[in-house]
């Protein structure tokens, strides 16, 4: 098991955003994690990915105990995430952006410039290199989020809603993207609210609600379940009202 | 072409630099250029942790006061020349900023800049108070040159040489720092901490490197301070007008840029000493930075670096 998380619980006041999710990804897979708005996805990356401490629960990723080491630690280790809102070092160049990223395997800055611009090649982000990254827009921002995580060289990389906002042709872009991320070996656990995305990329689903899984399985089968139709239901008509 | 015109900028930048106080037979020239070249050292090294880490200091006089006073204790307590004292300062500095950086680095946010300033309030306090390092009155460097060593002389030329050395050396490694791993970190941590750690960057590590250097330097600055005009006393080893300075002038010239605390420091040591000659007053010099603050904020917050590359870049399309 690559990444295994057990009983994980992170509140905030009284919002139980994490409340007892588990998780399990072998090595190799390509997991898509799915829920209705505040479901807490988002809380329980930043717990994987060592930004959040939990307050309860375990997290082993890579054979090690991982629950409490920092998030530098965790990308050492070979895990990378994006986040959902992308973030740009605005001062600096798309290159030297992913070449953070690369630096942390590669201390010497030609070698650090070499992979950046490898990851900006197999991202389609090589024609903007040169470019301030903060003139990039919302498809540019993701795609250069992900650039920057690639640049780590991780096993897993943890990619929260990196098609959201994207218009359908930049939604086929990224599509095949994912795809030869996962072709290149690294294992993947997507938040996705599209649920076409989910459907042609990944075979395993979880969903979350309410700070747990409520249910697994293939595509078909959790947008079969009645429980998951509720909780997404439950949700609409809970908006419908206010 | 392209290519060329920096470095013959560059060139010619730093050889009017070096010649231009010598080109003056006027002494009060002279000592301006020398206290701007002052100036700059202390802002290029606050550069290093709040222009290129991001992780603003209102409190360096701290560390300009450190070395200041280990000179003039050098030679007070122990009858040697002040320069001696460089090295107690440059430790010194380094205990101080492991105390504040340890702590404050731990926690993300505004808690190292109002450490800061709650750092430099307290050493004054300390420094007044304390009668072994002359308590209000300060302490005296040797009246006069007892050796080449005590490094006094009459003509302010000797020091600028002196500090154009030290600036030099200093924006050499500023500009090593930059091209490397450190400072892609530094500048991903003043950018977004989040992010940067998420890359693998150790942002508390990091941050404290950069506090180490910056600290260090500055206390070099209070050092070649004390050594030139030999006199120093709370308000002029730590009054808070030095923090302010040191950021005002690289947030002027640009924060996070090579020379923008030089440029910075260009322009407001020679407007702060002609005020301070024509009116007598240094009020005038705090209403020019009040504005001059406002301004900034609200038209160019990246400082004069920002506006000159916009305004070439402008230029430049113009000429395309
Ligand atoms: N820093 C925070 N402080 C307080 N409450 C928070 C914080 N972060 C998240 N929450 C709350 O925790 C719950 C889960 O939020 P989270 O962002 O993890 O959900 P999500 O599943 O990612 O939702 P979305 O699909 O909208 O991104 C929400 O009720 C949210 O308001
Ligand atoms: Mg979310």
């Amino acid at each position: 098991m690559l990444l295994e998380a057990r009983g994980i619980v992170k509140t905030f006041g009284n919002v139980r955003a994490v409340d007892g999710a588990d998780l399990a990804v072998e090595e190799g897979e390509l997991v898509g994690l799915i829920g209705p708005n505040g479901a807490g996805k988002s809380t329980f990356f930043d717990c994987l990915a060592g930004n959040l401490a939990p307050e309860a629960g375990s997290i082993r990723f890579a054979g090690l105990e991982s629950t409490r080491l920092s998030p530098d630690r965790h990308a050492r280790l070979g895990l990378a995430r994006t986040f959902q809102v992308p973030v740009v070092f605005a001062g600096m160049t798309v290159l030297e952006n992913a070449m953070v990223g690369a630096f942390l395997r590669h201390e010497s800055r030609a070698r650090a410039a070499q992979k950046a611009a490898e990851a900006l090649e197999f991202t389609g982000l090589a024609g903007q290199a040169e470019m301030p990254a903060a003139a990039l827009g919302t498809a540019g921002r993701k795609r250069l989020g992900i650039a920057r995580a690639l640049a780590t060289e991780p096993r897993l990389l943890l990619l929260d809603e990196a098609l959201a906002g994207l218009t359908s042709s930049e939604i086929e872009t990224a599509i095949g993207l994912l795809a030869r991320i996962h072709a290149r070996g690294i294992t993947l656990l997507v938040v996705e609210h599209i649920m076409e995305v989910i459907h042609r990329l990944t075979r395993r689903v979880l969903v979350f609600h309410q700070g747990r899984v409520i249910a697994e399985g293939s595509p078909a089968e959790v947008t079969a379940n009645p429980e998951v139709i509720r909780a997404y239901l439950g949700r609409r008509a809970k908006r419908g009202e206010a | 072409m392209k290519a060329l015109f920096p470095r013959a900028g560059f060139a010619a930048g730093a050889l009017l630099l070096f010649a231009a106080p010598f080109l003056t037979a006027n002494p009060f020239y002279q000592r301006v250029a020398a206290l701007t070249l002052l100036a700059a050292i202390s802002a290029s090294a606050w550069n290093v942790i709040g222009g290129y880490a991001g992780q603003v200091s209102f409190g360096h006089s701290v560390y300009f006061g450190i070395g200041a006073y280990a000179a003039l204790l050098a030679y007070a307590k122990l009858g040697w020349p002040p320069i001696a004292g460089l090295p107690f300062g440059i430790v010194a500095s380094f205990a101080l900023s492991i105390v504040v950086g340890l702590p404050s680095f731990r926690l993300r946010g505004h808690y190292f800049s109002m450490a800061t300033i709650a750092i430099a309030a307290l050493a004054g306090i300390l420094v007044t108070n304390w009668d072994f390092v002359g308590g209000a009155i300060g302490v005296m460097g040797p009246a006069r040159a007892r050796s080449f060593a005590d490094l006094l002389f009459r003509s302010s030329l000797p020091y600028y040489a002196i500090f154009l050395c030290v600036l030099a050396i200093l924006l050499l490694f500023t500009r090593l720092l930059q091209k490397s791993r450190m400072g892609f970190y530094l500048r991903a941590i003043g950018s977004d901490e989040r992010v940067a750690q998420s890359l693998g960057v150790p942002v508390r590590r990091y941050k404290l490197y950069a506090l180490l250097i910056s600290g260090a330097f500055t206390s070099i600055a209070g050092t070649l301070y004390a050594v030139m005009v030999g006199f120093v006393d709370p308000n002029s080893g730590f009054g808070i007008l030095i923090s302010v300075n040191m950021v005002v002038m690289a947030a002027l010239g640009g924060a996070g840029t090579l020379f923008g605390p030089l440029i910075g420091a260009a322009i407001l040591v020679p407007l702060g000493e002609a005020t301070n000659a024509l009116w007598g007053a240094r009020g005038i010099a705090y209403v020019a930075y009040g504005v001059i603050i406002m301004l900034l904020a609200r038209f160019s917050p990246g400082g004069l670096a920002e506006l000159g590359r916009f305004i070439v870049k402008g230029w430049r399309r113009r000429a395309a």
